[in-house]
């Protein structure tokens, strides 16, 4: 008895009570999305009655929401964007860190040092160039400029997460591979990428939150209101002069999370093996 | 690593070499690689190095939006450096980085320890931890400008209501109080991007090291200074490393909440050099101040990088 | 009229069929070769109205009038800079593109000529107001058609105030201050932004300075004169201002804070457009009803008002700039764009003589002093011409964070050299 209640006194230091201070810390912010995007706009704008509570929950603005924008839409082109930028940098990725990880070539050095210093190089310096390169291609307002121009962003990373991923895996398998008389890229495929599902889930998660948080190239590159993305859609609609329309930003940053935070927890566990056996040993 | 993949490495090129062979030429490493490296290499080269090379050029320039260049040489870079405003940019940036870094670090290395233990939901808890990370930052930064104003403050509604402070502190109005927000925000966006890959570092240390160390006599504190800390360090590089990255270039979360007030107390790199080349239509000068970046960062990155290897050794 | 629409479609034929090859340039735009499409790029309007007016009914009037569909490009607030800069600097975007403060300077060089439909208009409605011009002739060409100015002056509680024993709206800056010491020992204080905002903070800090005499250049766009007891006096009195009267959230506020202020009814005076008013009779009529306006308190020098000009401009890269121009002139007749003023009240101010005493003006009294700005109104950097340094001045919040400095507690002197120092690190190649 005495035991168990020392136990749980252990416990609740250790566990609940860190716990419960960091779930605030995080989530308290979403609990207020979520209050303010119920609340009607007297409630909002009283400083008077107890911020915590919705006295008078309306659904209304998340009826405005989806009724006066195209918040659907853009919730459609953030998720294909980020899909499709995220897959083309994850191949990208791979045709990097591959050989750079699993292999010794000349020039290996200087690839690995011009990749490196490609996560450096400021954003803000990039965009007026990158326009113009989006422009002579035709792709103004369509949403294959981003999907061509986040990559820019995610090759690096993914790039790095996966070589850290990559030098872990033992070379037993592909070298037995390599003597039954595959080609290097029959091993590659067929031997070694399936053994690095993990390291891509890591690199592909970390990818995607980084291409759907996107602001500025979406900003610039699209400004058609059906080719817009969740971010810059809503600030473009929501925010208007020198007023915000709080609850439907509130409910458009409820919606927007939501996708992806289930999507996360199913691959959370995923997530932390990829980085696991990669990342750590790097 | 690098030894025992070249010693079991079959080479088949001893042997008398046939007529050329496309299959056999692709098959050889350095060709392979190459051919690998070479289209995302090219990608890069066109979207990342051109523009670079192009924004340097600009620096050098007296370039206003819209109208032709002159060549001045390094006149933006002296200019910038003589600039009163630049020094507090850099002051700013310094500060933002290693104040947020490090409380993204404490806080995310206890919160690993905390979700490394076993409790139920376990799955569940570790995602929803990860939401502030996930949510679109221009979204979130809204909410913070709407927690964390003076008049609506659901904090200063508290401490005022406790009789903690009359006005409560005015946390983007005071100097102080707005950077100190700036960094609570930006380290509440990133601390679970560190928890969940410190998490993983933890899972990669095996509890028979931490069940030596204890038979050893080591206390909770000792086991985790000499145990935990030592191998997680590769892991805790990787995230400082992305993490000094992204916040000595932030842009999103000041450009939402400041737009680097009061008085630039908040004005870093990426907003001070947008607001001069785009606001100002100085598009040499905001070259030269983005491009003033990159040496502190290219030093701080080279720095742990190098601090990271002797440490190895 | 019809004339103008009648030459107008039959250029259109000849244009695309001469042109074949530049529509494929302008690639997504191009649309169908049957109507032509024209773009129009511009920035959300606070009144919402005023958006849907635009899409909802001028649009399809031009398109059967004409048969030219208008494409109406919506960008984010505070970003309209960014996309046009981009437009300007790569040579492609829209045809047309709403310019504010003085961007068609900025953009002079990609900006067509429009002085002719410029002249056409200010003759048919009773001349352009003198303030209209200094913001869109560039080196004597009219480089965008003057629209309407969205002005900021003063908002007050007229209960407050009246509980405070005033009447009216303090004329000087000394009763001003009087007023407002009173007022926040009564728990109302004035709400007035300091912080890097858009508009809110050089609303009304210009008018301060130039009220007091001070002003950062001579009208030779050259010579430095922030130094002077006028600046002085202005700073000192900005010091007191804030101590006795205002928040001192205000040194971080941008743009929204003070409608949000507002609303919560946390402040008793505010400097901003009619948008304060529009908000509170939509959302918070009781607030609406005590919601007074009135134009900014005189200083020793005279009375002054910030001149925030929205215009509209034709990129000279368009390849339908003939056809943008009769755009422009058709918008521009009475017969349309009174209706789309009045669709946003008098949100913008019509820098027309024609529409002194429109019946839009009437609508809502309270905003007529809106329109008496426009005598005194100027551009940041006035008495200087508008310059790229004027711009660059403004990015880089000189006057106003010389006067936040000061609210903090710098001494006037101190932050009116640093404020020196950085005109003249601006002005030097002039």
């Amino acid at each position: 008895m005495i035991v168990e209640k020392r136990g749980f006194r252990a416990r609740s230091l250790k566990l609940w009570l860190p716990l419960g201070f960091f779930m605030i810390f995080n989530l308290f912010p979403f609990y207020w999305m979520a209050i303010t995007s119920l609340k009607p706009n007297s409630e909002l704008y009283s400083r008077k009655i107890m911020p915590l509570i919705v006295y008078h929950p309306t659904l209304e603005h998340f009826v405005n929401l989806l009724s006066e924008t195209n918040f659907l839409l853009w919730t459609y082109n953030t998720m294909l964007v980020a899909v499709v930028s995220t897959a083309i940098s994850l191949i990208f990725g791979v045709m990097l860190a591959y050989p750079l990880a699993r292999m010794q070539f000349p020039g290996a050095a200087l690839i690995s040092f011009a990749v490196a210093a490609t996560y450096l190089v400021p954003q803000p310096l990039l965009f007026i160039p990158l326009a113009d390169i989006i422009n002579r291609l035709g792709l103004g307002d369509t949403l294959t400029s981003v999907i061509l121009t986040y990559p820019t962003l995610l090759v690096p990373f993914c790039a790095w997460l996966l070589m850290g991923y990559f030098k872990s895996v033992p070379h037993e398998l592909e070298d037995a591979a390599r003597i039954d008389g595959a080609t290097r890229l029959q091993t590659m495929f067929r031997i070694f990428l399936p053994l690095c599902v993990p390291g891509f889930i890591s690199a592909g998660i970390f990818a995607f939150t980084l291409a759907q948080n996107e602001f500025l190239y979406a900003l610039i590159f699209l400004t058609k209101t059906d080719v817009r993305t969740v971010p810059v859609g809503a600030i473009a609609e929501l925010v208007r002069g020198d007023v915000f329309y709080w609850g439907q930003l509130m409910a458009a940053a409820l919606l927007g999370s939501i996708p992806v935070a289930i999507i996360y927890s199913f691959f959370v566990e995923h997530y932390v093996a990829g980085l696991t056996s990669g990342g750590v040993k790097a | 690593m690098a030894s025992a993949h070249t010693q079991a490495l079959p080479r088949p090129t001893l042997r008398r070499r046939p007529a050329f062979s496309l299959r056999r030429w692709t098959e050889r490493e350095g060709v392979f690689s190459w051919l690998m490296v070479i289209p995302p290499a090219l990608f890069l080269m066109a979207l990342v190095g051109y523009p670079f090379v192009y924004g340097i050029w600009l620096s050098l320039l007296d370039r206003p939006v819209a109208k032709p260049g002159v060549f001045i040489g390094l006149d933006n870079f002296i200019t910038a450096l003589h600039d009163p405003v630049f020094w507090r940019v850099a002051q700013n940036t310094f500060v933002y980085t290693f104040a947020a870094t490090a409380l993204k670090m404490a806080g995310g290395l206890a919160l690993a320890l905390v979700m490394n233990q076993e409790f139920r939901f376990k799955n569940l808890i570790r995602a929803v931890m990860l939401l502030p990370f996930i949510v679109p930052t221009v979204l979130s930064t809204i909410a913070w400008m709407w927690i964390l104003d003076p008049s609506f403050s659901v904090i200063n509604w508290f401490l005022v209501h406790w009789g903690i402070t009359k006005p409560g502190p005015s946390w983007l109005g005071n100097p102080g109080w707005a950077m100190f927000s700036l960094i609570m925000v930006n380290t509440w966006r990133g601390l679970p991007f560190y928890a969940i890959t410190l998490l993983a570092g933890l899972q990669t240390i095996s509890p028979e090291l931490y069940e030596a160390a204890t038979i050893d006599g080591a206390s909770t504190f000792a086991r985790f200074r000499y145990v935990t800390v030592p191998l997680l360090k590769p892991v805790i590089f990787i995230v400082t490393m992305f993490s000094v990255i992204f916040t000595f270039s932030d842009f999103q979360l000041v450009y939402v909440l400041t737009r680097g007030g009061p008085a630039n107390a908040t004005h870093l790199f990426a907003t001070y050099a947008f607001d001069v080349a785009m606001s100002g239509g100085q598009f040499g000068l905001g070259a030269s101040i983005a491009l003033s970046m990159l040496p502190p960062l290219a030093l701080l990155i080279a720095g742990m990088a190098w601090y990271m290897r002797s440490e190895k050794t | 009229m019809a004339s103008i629409i009648r030459a107008t479609s039959r250029r259109d034929v000849l244009k695309i069929a001469g042109v074949g090859g530049a529509g494929a340039l302008v690639g997504a735009r191009s649309g169908r070769a049957a109507t032509k499409n024209l773009s129009f790029m511009h920035e959300s309007s606070f009144i919402q109205t005023y958006d849907d007016f635009f899409k909802k009914t001028l649009v399809p009037e031009y398109a059967k009038a004409t048969g030219i569909t208008v494409d109406y490009q919506l960008i984010s607030v505070g970003s309209l800079q960014t996309r046009m800069a981009t437009a300007a600097e790569t040579g492609n975007g829209p045809d047309m593109t709403l310019a504010f403060f003085n961007w068609p300077f900025l953009f002079d060089e990609k900006l067509a000529d429009v002085s002719d439909i410029a002249d056409e208009i200010g003759k048919k409605n009773g001349g352009w107001y003198d303030s209209a011009k200094e913001a869109v002739i560039v080196n004597g060409k009219w480089k965008a058609i003057p629209f309407g100015n969205v002005g900021q002056i003063m908002n007050w509680r007229s209960d407050w105030f009246e509980e405070a024993g005033i009447k009216e709206f303090p004329d000087t800056w000394d009763a001003f201050l009087e007023a407002g010491t009173k007022l926040k020992k009564a728990g109302h204080p004035f709400g007035l932004e300091l912080g890097h905002g858009f508009g809110d903070n050089h609303g009304w800090l210009y008018p301060l300075l130039w009220s007091f005499g001070g002003r950062e250049v001579e009208p030779d766009g050259k010579t430095i004169v922030i130094d002077s007891d006028e600046t002085a006096r202005a700073v000192d009195y900005c010091r007191k201002l804030f101590h006795d009267a205002i928040l001192e959230d205000c040194l971080g506020w941008t743009d929204v804070n003070n409608n949000k202020a507002w609303m919560s009814e946390q402040i008793s005076c505010t400097n901003n457009a009619e948008s304060i008013l529009w908000f509170a009779k939509k959302q918070f009529p009781d607030i609406a009803e005590v919601t007074q306006q009135s134009l900014n308190p005189q200083g020793p020098k005279g009375r002054f008002h910030i001149l925030a000009p929205w215009s509209h401009a034709i990129y000279n890269f368009s390849p339908n700039q003939k056809e943008s121009k009769d755009f422009l002139v058709w918008l521009m007749d009475p017969k349309q764009v009174e209706r789309w003023y009045a669709a946003a009240d008098s949100y913008y101010a019509p820098y027309l003589h024609a529409y002194d005493d429109a019946p839009l003006w009437h609508v809502e009294k309270r905003n007529l002093p809106y329109r008496d700005s426009l005598k005194t109104s100027h551009l940041p950097g006035w008495p200087a011409p508008v310059s790229r340094q004027s711009s660059e001045s403004v990015a880089k919040y000189v006057v106003v964070d010389m006067f936040a400095k000061a609210c903090t507690g710098r001494s006037t002197k101190e932050v009116i050299a640093e404020a020196k120092a950085q005109l003249q690190q601006i002005y030097k190649q002039a």
